[in-house]
């Protein structure tokens, strides 16, 4: 079944895909839990929800869309929460029901493309093409280039940003970078998870991971693995059951949690 | 003769928070060797003027030269240790292993991509079991009384090797026995090891005898090198303008 599941070039792609993202979403996804940050995923998927509707709208490519709107609201959300001081969970909130506002605006102006919506909404591993792998291995890599560059430096901000910076770690401009990675990997993400499912898989591994109490590597190493093996499981499931790609993944991770939480009661 | 500069000089030092003048005019230099406590009232600028030295805010006006650098030429940081106030108070969840807290001591000077040396391994272990904490390596630092986790956030900056030490009021949820520790271990690392420290107190009774300098910060900043003179009852009343009781402890 594996075997010939594994036969088709959609499933190929889908698969080459849900890796690449399972691996970045869930590294990233470390860091904004530990900053208690998790929102921001959530904020972004929805900001990309913008950028697909009006690639769709215009004729143009809906994921080179979802990264620029992706990528210019992180950095107008870091700018009014590191510059002028906004709380984190305000700016996040007019983010989202912002973006979700204008995406729906957006969508009800074209009407005709709502089947093809409903593939970005909640993934499809029908939908993701070539190029998309290309896009998504050529931005993927420079992600976690950046991510391992400065990982041991994004922990120690995570831990206590005041003592970085007072240590001389350039902590703004790091800032500035996670949260341009982090849009970049929401916005890879969509084919695969959807925009309305990618926070799930960013946050779930790395709060299933915390929970068996080990230090910041072997966790980071566990949220991986869990966000691998729900990415394995959730996109068999969808091509036997016919589920949407991202809802299946998710229900992985969530019956993962679940697992995390009755073994570790703590 | 070697020319040995001020690890700390200030001149003409202001800083305003939201239109509210915070600090004014601060003037004064620390040497090398020195012990200087920082006292003051709380809300009277002790803290901003430590934030200010470490560049975590900016100041309004005036200059700060650090090991004799312009504080916005200065890169050294890793000259600099620093345990902020409250800082044994973590997250009781965070993934972070007692090594793991103190190796960020050395993360700055590891630069990108850079992985942890023998000389880094020997820094981090060095000052894991100078504060007593090399048992506890593998422990989640959520798992610490709040004594160990205080020593922990010092053997963080001591990792660096910085030839100062700042630390601001350490001793929030902390017991007496381990704030005790906590002094003898101050007195050691300058005396011995002839580190400088700048030291935020409220408790200066308790160091009294080890100290060179006194800053008193009230928004305008009195600096005293005669400790034995401030800490006089009656002296530290005047500044606090509210009875004061100092009380000297022997080591």
């Amino acid at each position: 079944m594996i075997y010939e599941m594994l036969d088709y070039p959609f499933m190929q792609r889908a698969f080459i895909a849900g890796l690449m993202i399972a691996i970045l979403a869930s590294l990233s996804g470390s860091f904004i839990v530990l900053r208690r940050y998790s929102l921001l995923s959530e904020t972004l998927a929805h900001v990309s929800l913008v950028g697909v509707s009006v690639g769709l709208l215009l004729g143009m490519s809906p994921l080179w869309m979802a990264v620029l709107a992706s990528l210019a609201a992180s950095w107008m959300i870091e700018y009014l929460r590191s510059v002028h001081g906004m709380y984190s969970d305000s700016v996040l909130a007019i983010f989202l029901s912002g973006s979700l506002a204008l995406a729906i605006v957006i969508v009800s102006m074209a009407g005709s493309f709502n089947a093809s919506l409903f593939s970005y909404l909640f993934g499809s591993i029908l939908s993701v093409s070539t190029e998309d792998l290309w896009v998504m291995g050529i931005f993927g890599s420079l992600a976690m280039v950046l991510l391992l560059a400065f990982f041991k430096e994004l922990y120690f901000i995570a831990f206590d940003e005041d003592v970085a910076r007072a240590g001389g770690i350039r902590v703004t401009l790091l800032n500035f970078m996670l949260v341009s990675v982090i849009a970049v990997i929401i916005a890879l993400s969509i084919r695969v998870v959807g925009t309305l499912l990618i926070g799930a898989l960013m946050v779930i591994p790395p709060v299933a991971a915390i929970r068996f109490g080990m230090g910041f590597y072997p966790t980071t190493l566990l949220s991986i693995a869990i966000a691998l093996i729900s990415v394995v499981i959730g996109l068999s499931a969808s091509y036997l059951f016919s589920l949407p790609s991202g809802a299946a993944i998710v229900l992985c991770l969530l019956i993962i949690f679940i697992i995390a939480l009755l073994v570790n009661r703590r | 003769m070697k020319f040995s500069p001020s690890l700390f000089e200030v001149n003409g030092l202001n800083f305003e928070r939201q239109g509210n003048l915070v600090l004014k005019g601060a003037t004064f230099r620390i040497l090398p060797g020195e012990y200087c406590a920082i006292i003051g009232p709380n809300g009277g600028g002790k803290t901003t003027l430590v934030r200010l030295l470490l560049g975590l805010e900016k100041a309004t006006s005036g200059e700060i030269k650090l090991f004799g650098v312009p504080q916005k030429r200065f890169r050294d940081w890793n000259r600099i240790g620093y345990v902020p106030q409250r800082s044994a108070l973590v997250d009781s969840t965070f993934p972070a292993t007692v090594r793991e807290v103190v190796a960020m001591g050395r993360y700055a000077r590891r630069g990108i991509l850079g992985f942890e040396s023998a000389e880094d391994k020997e820094s981090i272990l060095e000052a894991m079991e100078l504060m007593g904490v090399a048992d506890l390596s593998d422990r989640l630092i959520g798992n610490l009384s709040g004594g160990q986790r205080q020593r922990v956030m010092i053997a963080r900056a001591l990792a660096s090797k910085p030839d100062v030490l700042i630390v601001d009021e350490p001793n929030t949820g902390v017991d007496v026995e381990s704030q005790h520790r906590f002094y003898e271990l101050l007195r050691i690392l300058n005396r011995t090891k002839k580190m400088s420290i700048l030291f935020i107190t409220h408790d200066i009774g308790v160091i009294a005898e080890d100290i060179t300098r006194v800053l008193f910060v009230n928004q305008t900043l009195l600096v005293s090198q005669n400790p034995a003179e401030m800490t006089r009852c009656d002296e530290m009343s005047r500044l606090y303008g509210t009875p004061a009781h100092v009380v000297s402890h022997n080591h």
